[in-house]
């Protein structure tokens, strides 16, 4: 068995027993994005918190940026003059299957809530920043603030109370769909039926779908019509905890060159 | 109805920064690491405490105890250092208690904090023990204690950071290890070389020459076995790092050898080679920053992983 099978989300959510629910997450269908950032604003508003100031970074319309610990959702702008068109595309935290994040947070702040999501308990979490550098999609990261690290809670609060996450709530277009994964799941199978009929969106995919990537799929997946480096995205993310077992080994090795060779060193009469 | 495929020649306004198709204007895809200068100075700290503790150990066995006393007193001090570094890394400071809140093996820094903990208890306890207690026997099995988690304690490091995103980190995983290895060795070599007396001082010159050799070899096989990804090793602060590291290991060996009988020779030499260990630990965590900040490095190594189909799918 894998280290990490025991932090997969279907493990993890059967820990709850009765509370359990059936794992939720977004589709995000990017063809329907219109770069309102309606979403971004959605986030920043329902969750408190601060705002990204007055950056200008002349990439066309983007001025977020990149997600970060307080900013929750980020729009891409992808202008493709040669191809006639324009590529927007809603990011958030992809709240994965294997999640590279809470396998190596050493304090448990990290945790998989009872809907397969992955949060930080922000009064456990001591700022250490080993999520950052782990996370294969750049989303997490540390405050400077407060000191510990944020990201996108696909609303925990509002799952609680049936609530649909602010995000896909303030989307006018239903390009941020929120619901079961498995229905996701089979509504964005056919949407990409639809959209490869298209002869101009015939390299459509749907990235992270699951479960054959490197991070045993996601709980938020994308419908794509370019290549995810062109969106900032990892063509191939892993969540390395799924090579620690090796990792240790060659550290093993390691450990047995230090006492072996301290003790050859050591060789010889005393003086 | 279709406008968007009519346009046949559409113009792009001059100052517009055209994304490329190989990333995001050039954005990075990863976060790099946050972490501060206390970090590869523990990373440093920590090995050579490591090191320290299995010579000690082997130093009293042989009777050489007064090399055991100058290794005993060398991971005292670092059991001390070790956690005051790693709590001003921490966001909120506070908390670092919580780092033993659970006991997690997914995570290499959970693991880590335990054998920290668990080895600054032998160490002490042996102190204890020995000079407070005056019950050697109790002391002796704290000392095997401290030599069996001494050299986990010296490699975890190395597994903590190939367990990240970040390229040039992950992809060195299986040589990073006995890089660390090499630099806790020389580490503790050197101490025990500047502060124990002549007549015990051999075993010490031995693993600091050694390790300082073999850190600078295992490095460059890391280096080159990493290619397009090792780059940041030669360029912007970790090129520099890389290149203090060198000069200090070579001239560090070449001094202990020269003035092999000398003692100020021998202190010298010492410090040369601790700060080229140092060195190293500086210039991997900015090459983990430069390698995370470069999506060409993310892009490339992930598009080779997809194209040879070496990666094997997940259940």
């Amino acid at each position: 068995m894998e280290l990490f099978e025991p932090t997969a989300a279907s493990a993890e959510v059967a820990t709850y027993g009765e509370r359990a629910q059936p794992r939720k997450g977004f589709f995000t269908d990017t063809t329907l994005c219109i770069g309102c950032k309606a979403c971004e604003v959605a986030c920043k508003e329902w969750n408190q918190l601060p705002a990204d100031g007055y950056a200008f970074t002349a990439q066309s319309y983007d001025n977020t940026g990149e997600l970060n610990g307080t900013t929750w959702r980020h729009v891409a702008f992808v202008e493709q003059p040669q191809k006639s068109r324009w590529l927007m595309e809603s990011d958030v935290c992809k709240h994965c299957t294997h999640a590279a994040c809470l396998d190596v947070c050493p304090t448990g702040a990290l945790v998989r809530t009872e809907f397969g999501t992955v949060i930080v308990q922000e009064d456990v979490c001591n700022g250490c920043g080993y999520c950052v550098p782990a996370c294969p999609f750049g989303v997490i990261d540390k405050r400077p603030e407060d000191g510990h690290v944020g990201k996108c809670t696909l609303c925990y609060d509002r799952l609680r109370d049936g609530e649909t996450p602010a995000c896909a709530k303030a989307c006018p277009t239903e390009s941020i769909q929120y619901g079961d994964l498995d229905d996701l799941r089979r509504r964005a199978d056919e949407r990409l039926e639809k959209v490869r009929a298209d002869e101009r969106f015939t390299d459509a995919s749907l990235y992270l779908r699951g479960p054959d990537d490197g991070i045993g799929g996601a709980g938020a997946f994308f419908l794509l019509l370019d290549r995810p480096e062109v969106y900032g995205l990892p063509p191939d993310p892993v969540d390395t905890t799924r090579d620690l077992g090796k990792m240790w080994r060659r550290a093993a090795y390691a450990m047995a060159a230090i006492v072996g060779t301290i003790a050859l060193c050591s060789v010889g009469p005393r003086a | 109805m279709n406008t968007l495929s009519r346009a046949s020649e559409p113009v792009a306004p001059e100052r517009a920064v055209q994304s490329s198709p190989d990333s995001y204007y050039g954005r990075p895809i990863l976060k790099p690491h946050v972490w501060t200068p206390f970090v590869p100075w523990y990373f440093w700290i920590g090995g050579t405490t490591g090191a320290a503790c299995v010579h000690g150990l082997i130093a009293r066995i042989r009777g050489d105890d007064e090399l055991a006393e100058v290794q005993r007193w060398v991971a005292f001090g670092g059991i001390v250092t070790s956690p005051v570094l790693l709590i001003l890394d921490l966001g909120v400071r506070h908390r670092f208690l919580n780092m033993l809140r659970v006991f997690k093996p997914t995570s290499p820094m959970s693991v880590g904090s335990w054998v920290l903990s668990a080895l600054g208890a032998a160490v002490t306890g042996s102190l204890v023990a020995d000079k407070v207690l005056g019950a050697p026997a109790l002391a002796r099995v704290c000392d095997v204690a401290a030599a069996g988690l001494g050299p986990v304690l010296t490699t975890y490091t190395a597994v903590l950071v190939s367990n990240t995103a970040t390229p040039v980190w992950h992809e060195a995983h299986a040589e990073l290890p006995l890089v660390f290895a090499s630099s806790g060795i020389a580490g503790a070599g050197a101490c025990a070389t500047a502060f124990a007396p002549a007549a015990q001082r051999r075993s010490a010159r031995r693993m600091m020459i050694a390790g300082a050799i073999a850190m600078g070899v295992t490095a460059r096989e890391m280096e080159k076995r990493l290619g397009v990804l090792g780059e940041p090793y030669s360029r912007g602060t970790a090129g520099a790092f890389k290149r203090a590291s060198s000069m200090l290991a070579l001239s560090g060996v070449a001094l202990a050898l020269i003035g092999r009988s000398s003692t100020l020779a021998n202190r010298v030499a010492a410090l040369l080679v601790a700060g080229a260990g140092v060195c190293e630990r500086f210039a991997v965590l900015d090459a983990g920053k430069q390698s995370a900040e470069g999506p060409k490095y993310v892009v490339h190594q992930q598009r080779e992983t997809l194209q040879n189909g070496e990666r094997k799918p997940l259940r």
